[in-house]
């Protein structure tokens, strides 16, 4: 960097592209309006004014999956969900991401023995990025799951292939 | 009218399918009665359970113009018979009845309440897909809550888990 930072003129900033990229990516991770059970009320409390998700750039909820990176499952994914879940992921766009939230979206919850339609985990069905638990989790706690996953972008090379993959 | 008044009534209109008056009591030593607590209601044969219904609403002393409730029950494992229940409300007189008709579990059918309460649409869908209940006569009999392939019925007392579902494994 030294060398460069002389060679242009005023107003010229250099970086590395996975930098600029990723910067780019995980300030604007847009959510998908989506909520299931009651895990989505907390998630309308982290889109208010006193949470306020907007600070990380994660509060242009989209009605839409083609214009969504993230998807929040909030709330109990039965079977007969599990397949519109499963479809709509399938819609977004690369690169996308998923946070399940809450006991429910993470391994079935308090339906885990007595639910028969109540999926055990949103991730029998699709990838997921970050688990956060709790019944439901505070909304702080979904802040804190939206930046771990804004670390995890953060040391995601873009341009070459990762090293290795764990 | 009080419950007893509204049996007295259904009596002496001679309600089709009436066979008598449940009410709650106290447990007796003597006969090894367990008691029972809860509301009183009438139970009817399920043939007659359109013409009952109908009585109930028509009748001028008693005008039930209200389906408040229409559910199912599975008691016991060892039951041959599963419940329907129905709690009327008249709204004009201020005065309720539950009814109640046992169906037995190899072949649960009974006619449909729709032609009477149209309000029973969902109620019934819903005692149809749990209980595995035929409402005959039901204008459109599909699934409300399970996937229309769903193999059993969830809220009878035998029912067994699923092991998968469309490959996802249930355990």
């Amino acid at each position: 960097m030294a060398l460069l930072e002389e060679a242009f003129e005023e107003n010229v900033l250099t970086t590395k592209v996975d930098w600029l990229l990723n910067w780019a990516r995980l300030n604007s991770i847009w959510p998908m309006t989506f909520g299931l059970a009651c895990c989505a009320i907390e998630m309308m409390a982290v889109g208010a004014a006193h949470h306020d998700i907007d600070r990380f750039g994660a509060g242009a909820f989209r009605a839409t999956p083609r214009q969504a990176d993230l998807m929040i499952v909030a709330g109990t994914v039965n079977f007969k969900m599990g397949e519109r879940v499963k479809r709509l992921y399938d819609q977004m766009s690369s690169p996308k991401y998923v946070i399940a939230m809450g006991a429910c979206a993470t391994g079935g919850g308090p339906y885990y023995k007595y639910g028969y339609t109540v999926m055990k985990g949103v991730d029998r069905i699709i990838p997921v990025d970050v688990y956060i638990a709790g019944c439901p989790p505070r909304p702080e706690a979904l802040l804190e799951g939206l930046m771990k996953l804004q670390d995890k972008i953060r040391r995601t090379p873009v341009i070459r292939k990762p090293a290795f993959t764990a | 009218m009080d419950f007893k008044a509204i049996y007295d009534h259904l009596r002496a209109v001679d309600a089709p399918g009436l066979i008598e008056a449940d009410e709650p009591r106290l447990p007796d030593k003597e006969t090894k009665d367990k008691g029972r607590s809860g509301m009183p209601f009438v139970r009817i044969e399920p043939a007659s359970f359109v013409d009952f219904l109908l009585v109930c609403r028509d009748d001028p002393k008693l005008t039930f113009e209200l389906l408040v409730d229409l559910t199912a029950s599975d008691p016991a494992a060892d039951d041959e018979n599963l419940w329907v229940l129905v709690q009327l409300l008249s709204v004009k007189h201020k005065h309720r009845l539950a009814v109640k008709a046992y169906l037995p579990k190899s072949s649960a059918s009974i006619p449909s309440a729709t032609a009477v309460y149209r309000a029973a649409q969902w109620h019934e869908r819903e005692c149809g897909e749990m209980y595995g209940i035929t409402f005959v006569g039901h204008p459109d009999p599909r699934n409300i809550l399970l996937p229309d392939d769903w193999v059993g019925y969830p809220m009878r007392k035998d029912y067994e888990f699923p092991k998968e579902y469309h490959g996802v494994s249930c355990e």
